[in-house]
């Protein structure tokens, strides 16, 4: 068993400290590693465990590379992925024909609550139509009632 | 000219790709992402997609899209309603309760993880006053749908509880609202027709142990009778000619069996898949052993590396194939589960592979006297002495507090794959799990060190021979039969 020491330097410009920490990390299965503060970046050592340091290295390069486009991936999609995984944690699957939603009232209840909304949507036609003059503007009418469907007004 | 580079830009993708795990086989990348959808590409293409360069006008660009690999073609509706069928376990509680009725064994098995006491050790039997509360207990859950399973040592030593145990949760089960399931883990070797007679009356689904021919069972299980293979094929026969002999009554399930691969199974994939054949055992699980209780002490005679199981695994699954193509009905187990998640995006209820794992929030298990473990191998590591897995008793606290007990949180923490630097990273994220237990034991923490972890070698191996296997039609063909609904 070979225990002889190698190092690595990484540039701070070219990978972060979270990526070298994944990758150092990542071999560690097969060294004991240690990151040194370096020269504009930091130096990673290896004492390997049970194989050759130069296979070692190979290997946590390959990491370094593949953590910092893993890195990339992430940061790019941290907001749609939250996002998907909220809407998978509220989404309910409704079998087909059960579509009406359960309002939590009893029958009688429902009947009570609909002869109050039509009672008060009659009151507001009611009173809308008692002050039709006062609005001279129009500014309660819609866009059709003012110029007709929007059909064959096709902007040139 | 203005408006043709417009269209040209419509063609392209954006310059990034959505969240993806990969991992690179041979000459070709394995993509996957959180719902579980999977994505052969070459090299030249994970390269061209990495960098944003492939247009829809790439032969699989479709395929990439609809699988949500192509960020700015993501159908979140569907993606999210996939997530969701393959993580439904999060919205339930403990489905599986192992109820252990007795620690006394009458075999000596090689492996053992149960940690059994001898035949005449009668302090460890259940006694009826907690396996009712035991009962009680497992009906607390709130999963509509709940298990029983009573195991041992030998449950078939303590008959009498065990039978008032059945009753007991049949009898609850009528009002309770719940499906039940209720199933024996036995050696069969005190079995007798009175007793499965009562067994299959009460739709008991009935497993045992099958090492494999005689032989090498016998060697791996050894009995104070000398003949455990014997007894254990006698009463295979018997329950597979009752199952084949349905009454209008009640099911008679299929009796299955349990393969454990110690190392002298190895070399013996063919007699022993050859043995499960000739005894109409239409699955197999082909299972690792693992270095706890008792096999850990003898890991050095009868123990192996991830690296020969997993040659083990590709030989039996090759052979098994074979015998597929020529009409032989045998399935894997362990492939059956794995394939549920990656061919029907679905949860097969496969509690060591799912994140969290199941410890203690999918299954508990219960000790002869009312202690609650997080699972079987949890309660293994009490019975050493140790009882960081212990969540509760029956007796003494509540269901609440059991979900809420510290080894219930640092299970479930653990054994999060997001909170796992490797797994959170890994391709195999969206099939796999963790063992907190396994991790304790083998490397001394709940976290463990998942590069030099066995258990990790053992499912990558596993995943790897799955996934290349699917890529070949004609095994594709044979193997998403096995999870054909």
């Amino acid at each position: 068993m070979t225990k002889t020491t190698l190092s690595v330097k990484v540039n701070a410009k070219d990978y972060d400290l979270d990526a070298v920490r994944y990758a150092a990390y990542a071999v560690s299965d097969a060294a004991y590693v240690f990151i040194k503060p370096g020269v504009g970046g930091v130096t990673v050592e290896f004492v390997p465990k049970n194989a050759a340091a130069k296979s070692i290295s190979v290997r946590f390069k390959g990491e370094l590379k593949d953590e910092k486009l893993r890195a990339s991936i992430f940061d790019a999609n941290r907001d749609l992925r939250e996002f998907m995984i909220l809407k998978a944690l509220v989404y309910e699957e409704i079998p087909a024909g059960v579509r009406q939603e359960d309002s939590g009232l009893t029958p009688e209840q429902e009947k009570e609550l609909d002869a109050l909304i039509a009672q008060v949507e009659g009151e507001i036609k009611k009173e809308s139509a008692g002050n039709k003059t006062k609005d001279p503007l129009g500014i309660t009418r819609t866009w059709e009632e003012k110029y007709g469907a929007k059909n064959g007004r096709k902007k040139k | 000219m203005a408006q043709k580079t417009a269209a040209k830009k419509s063609k392209k993708t954006t310059s990034v790709l959505p969240q993806v795990l990969w991992r690179k086989i041979g000459a070709s990348y394995l993509l996957t992402n959180d719902s579980g959808h999977y994505a052969w590409l070459k090299e030249k293409d994970f390269a061209l997609v990495t960098a944003g360069g492939m247009t829809e006008l790439h032969p699989l660009f479709s395929e990439l899209a609809v699988k949500g690999f192509i960020r700015n073609r993501l159908d979140f509706n569907d993606l999210a309603a996939k997530w969701k069928k393959k993580n439904a376990y999060l919205n339930y509680g403990p489905g599986l309760h192992i109820l252990v009725m007795t620690l006394r064994c009458n075999h000596k098995c090689l492996y053992c993880q149960s940690s059994a006491a001898g035949v005449g050790d009668k302090k460890t039997d259940m006694n009826l006053a907690t396996a009712r509360k035991s009962v009680d207990f497992a009906f607390n859950s709130p999963n509509p749908g709940i298990t029983i399973e009573f195991q041992g040592g030998e449950p078939l030593l303590n008959w009498e509880v065990l039978k008032g145990a059945v009753e007991y949760a049949r009898k609850k089960s009528g009002t309770a609202g719940k499906e039940l399931k209720l199933a024996l883990v036995s050696n069969f070797s005190l079995m007798t027709e009175e007793k499965a007679d009562f067994l299959l009356k009460n739709e008991v689904s009935l497993c045992t142990s099958l090492d494999g021919p005689k032989n090498l069972h016998d060697k791996n299980r050894i009995c104070s009778s000398g003949n455990s293979h014997s007894d254990t094929v006698k009463w295979i026969k018997y329950f597979q000619k009752r199952c084949k002999k349905q009454v209008t009554e009640y099911r008679v399930f299929k009796p299955s069996a349990l393969l454990t691969v110690s190392k002298y199974s190895l070399p013996l994939h063919k007699e022993i898949i050859d043995e499960y054949v000739s005894l109409g055992l239409e699955d197999i699980f082909v299972r690792p052993l693992a270095p706890i209780g008792y096999a850990r002490k003898l890991w050095g005679t009868i123990g192996y590396d991830a690296a020969d199981f997993a040659a083990f695994y590709l030989k039996s699954l090759d052979y098994m194939l074979k015998l597929n193509r020529q009409g032989v009905v045998i399935r894997e187990k362990m492939a059956t589960m794995m394939l549920d998640k990656i061919v029907n995006l679905q949860d097969p209820g496969y509690l060591d592979a799912r994140c969290p794992c199941g410890a203690a929030i999918g299954q508990i298990a219960y000790n002869h006297n009312g202690d609650l473990y997080t699972c079987d191998e949890g309660r293994m590591v009490g019975w050493e002495g140790d009882d960081i897995f212990r969540i509760g008793n029956v007796f003494k606290d509540s269901y609440k507090k059991v979900m809420t007990a510290p080894a219930t949180k640092v299970c479930v923490v653990s054994s999060n794959l997001e909170a796992q630097p490797a797994c959170a990273r890994c391709a195999y994220k969206p099939y796999c799990g963790v063992c907190p237990v396994y991790n304790y034991e083998v490397q001394g923490s709940l976290w463990g060190n998942i590069p030099s972890n066995d258990r990790c070698g053992l499912f990558k191996g596993i995943l790897d021979t799955l996934f290349t296997l699917l890529k070949s039609p004609g095994n594709a063909e044979i193997l998403k039969k096995w999870v054909t609904k």
